[in-house]
């Protein structure tokens, strides 16, 4: 009778389980399997009889280098923007988390730019900076010279983070802010009857408390920004002179414009491998750090 | 020869590939669903579908307004006209083959390597001989592609109020006049040439060269792709004589920030007093509020060259039908109005600034002196990634137009030849 019962919620949970793993193979694993196949052809998208040519797209993958440059690129914007969008989401968080009706405001403020479409952010922003933008048409008219935000290679590396971080750290503060109201209160009321300063409180009772969230935003910060293409359609066009391509605009712009889908589908393998060691590294690395900050 | 089992199975996997493969690298679908049901021959009426371009200038609404008068004249036929779902034509194509749900015309696209197996010969056709530029964009002597007009590349727009101030009296015919005309219109106080950013830095200097290369090398496309004629070191020159005119302030070193919409206002402001552009550019100029007037030339010619050279010239508005469409008839018949219908051709080149030499049609002032320029150029040559046999690989112009800039931010001349070059061996 026991065994009947058991029998019949293992096959309920198992229908229960079907749609999920229908959908989760469908939508990803098939993509990714069909991906890598065609990693190994040579399709330009509009053929319907690609040859397989091995692993020949990955050997060319190596002596690239306009992949060389964009991966760099790449590293650098996930890099710095992770920087930027943690510390100013960690650090607004900080300055709007108590209750009050202002606060909630400049929660909402700080959050807008994350609800434009990046491609928006990026019109709006090359309006602004561009050679006859907004900014450098004030400058010129007092007399000054122009400031080559979008320009000059680092001066529109910079911008780019810049706006990325600008568009992007509002989820940081959401997340940092769910994080801060769930350190407990009674440890903080501790350290302040220990005679705690605000920075001691902050350093060894809030930021421990914090790791989880931090692994969160950094992880999903990272994982985002290795991904970076829309706003670098649209703000730079992967210039000047292709120095602020990233791997992802460089991958559509292989795959669509280039015809080699093949070619860019085994760039695209390459940059879901690199992102996922990444992530996995980052958290590790994270966990490590919060079970030794518990111990 | 391949079983013919073994390559319709690999034919019916791809399009279910495509789908899930734009999925993967677009983030997006689109374009359809292989298997679709297609509107065929309902209550007697075909659907022919035309996948077009969308611009400021073609507007959906304009092409629903112009097939218009094609269906009132074939009661049978419905003209159903889609925008691009992707960035533009080539990849929503891409999508809507890889999808088994291609459209039944493509504008905008013409036939290289890559796409003519996908697309219907149309040289049996008595009426395509006579469209502009169809032998020249034939393909191994076989015609897919047919246009409405032609767009002249190698122009240099010019401020006349400038030119006047600067005592430049005669366009410049030759490379140096043109620097000598741009060290005036410097002196005058007006920036010598307007470049940008985007693709239209290395556009320009193909633009203006594109006549005297022509001359230089007669098949240069050819002997690019046969390899016996190294592209970037072939551009050497005017790579060279482009990096001294940005040494001596003759272009903007800030150029590479504005993007081709701010180039054009920029010029259109009268600040600048030459502007590198094709024929589109009168569209734009004939809407422009501006105190001054333009004037245009034909790019210059190297020193001992017959001027005016060659002129570049695309297929405005070119027309395919795909292979695959099963209303063959009623898409010839669309295409063939579209092409040669002088009502439809003269809408199509008003609306978008094209030419057709022998169609007449309203004429700014400057867009006369344009359609001149096209009917006594000594000979048309094909433009940037080309046409036709004269078709370099697919990226070439963007390919070429990051290393240009590369001029902006402290490249050498040299090592953008060389950077060109290894792209192309690359490709080869």
């Amino acid at each position: 009778m026991r065994s009947g019962i058991a029998r019949g919620q293992g096959l309920a949970t198992a229908i229960m389980v079907v749609p999920a793993t229908v959908l989760y193979a469908v939508m990803l694993v098939v993509p990714v399997g069909l991906a890598f196949y065609l990693s190994l052809t040579d399709w330009d998208g509009f053929s319907a009889n690609p040859a397989v040519v091995g692993l020949d797209n990955y050997g060319r993958l190596l002596g690239d280098p306009e992949l060389r440059r964009a991966a760099l690129v790449t590293l650098l914007v996930a890099g710095a923007g992770t920087a930027g969008l943690n510390l100013l989401g960690l650090g607004f968080a900080l300055l709007v988390n108590g209750r009050s009706r202002a606060n909630t405001f400049f929660r909402m403020v700080l959050f807008y730019p994350h609800v434009l479409s990046a491609l928006v952010v990026g019109f709006l922003w090359s309006a602004i900076l561009g050679t006859t933008g907004a900014v450098n048409s004030f400058i010129t008219q007092r007399g000054g010279e122009v400031l080559p935000f979008l320009s000059d290679p680092a001066w529109a590396t910079v911008t780019m983070i810049a706006v990325l971080v600008w568009a992007g750290f509002g989820v940081n503060v959401v997340l940092y802010l769910a994080g801060l109201q769930a350190v407990p209160h009674s440890l903080i009321e501790a350290a302040q009857i220990d005679g705690a300063t605000r920075w001691q409180t902050f350093r060894n009772v809030t930021l421990p408390a914090l790791g989880p969230s931090v692994t969160v935003n950094v992880v999903l910060s990272l994982v985002t920004l290795l991904k970076t293409y829309d706003l670098v359609v649209s703000l730079t066009a992967g210039g000047p002179a292709g120095q602020t391509q990233t791997v992802a605009y460089l991958i559509l712009w292989n795959s669509f414009h280039d015809a080699r889908l093949g070619f860019g589908s085994a760039q695209s393998v390459v940059l879901m491998v690199v992102t996922a060691a990444l992530a996995f590294v980052v958290t590790r690395l994270r966990r490590r750090g919060e079970t030794a900050a518990h111990q | 020869m391949r079983p013919r089992h073994a390559s319709r199975a690999r034919a019916g996997a791809l399009p279910a590939a495509g789908v899930l493969m734009t999925l993967v690298l677009a983030g997006c679908g689109g374009g359809g669903f292989a298997g679709e049901e297609r509107a065929q021959s309902e209550g007697g009426t075909t659907e022919v579908r035309m996948l077009v371009n969308i611009t400021p200038n073609l507007t959906q609404t304009y092409w629903e307004g112009l097939v218009k008068t094609f269906e009132q004249a074939n009661p049978g036929i419905d003209v159903k006209i889609e925008a691009p779902s992707g960035k533009g034509v080539a990849d929503t194509l891409q999508q809507q083959l890889a999808a088994g749900n291609a459209p039944d015309v493509v504008e905008t696209l013409m036939a290289d390597e890559t796409l003519a197996p996908q697309m219907l010969d149309l040289s049996d056709q008595p009426w395509v001989k006579d469209t502009p530029l169809a032998q020249e964009a034939a393909l191994d002597g076989k015609i897919y592609t047919v246009g409405v007009g032609e767009q002249a590349q190698s122009l240099v727009f010019y401020n006349k109020t400038a030119f006047d101030k600067a005592g430049i009296t005669e366009p410049p015919k030759t490379w140096d006049e043109l620097t000598e005309a741009m060290g005036k219109l410097k002196d005058a106080g007006y920036l010598p040439l307007r470049t940008a950013g985007d693709f239209v830095t290395g556009l320009q200097l193909l633009q203006l060269s594109g006549p005297a290369k022509a001359v230089a090398h007669p098949n240069w496309y050819q002997d690019v792709k046969a390899g016996t004629l190294k592209a970037g070191e072939s551009m050497l020159p005017y790579l060279e004589r482009y990096k001294s005119w940005l040494d001596k302030g003759y272009l903007d070193k800030n150029a590479l920030g504005l993007k081709y919409a701010d180039a054009e206002a920029s010029f259109l402001s009268g600040k600048a007093g030459m502007y590198v552009m094709g024929s589109w550019f009168t569209a734009a100029e004939a809407d422009a509020k501006k105190d001054f007037e333009v004037g245009v030339f034909p790019a210059p010619v190297d020193e001992g060259q017959s001027y005016p050279g060659p002129q570049g010239a695309t297929m405005a508005a070119p027309y395919m039908i795909l292979k695959s469409t099963p209303h063959k008839d009623a898409a010839l018949k669309l295409v063939q109005w579209l092409v040669t219908d002088k009502a439809a051709v003269a809408s199509q080149l008003q609306q978008d600034g094209n030419f057709r030499t022998g169609v007449e049609r309203e004429f700014t002032p400057l867009e006369r002196e344009v359609q001149k320029i096209l009917d006594e150029a000594p000979a048309k040559v094909a433009q940037g990634e080309g046409y036709g046999a004269d078709t370099l690989p697919k990226g070439f112009n963007s390919a070429w137009n990051t290393e240009v800039q590369g001029l902006y931010v402290g490249k050498s001349p040299r090592d953008v030849a060389t950077a060109v070059d290894r792209w192309l061996d690359s490709r080869s």
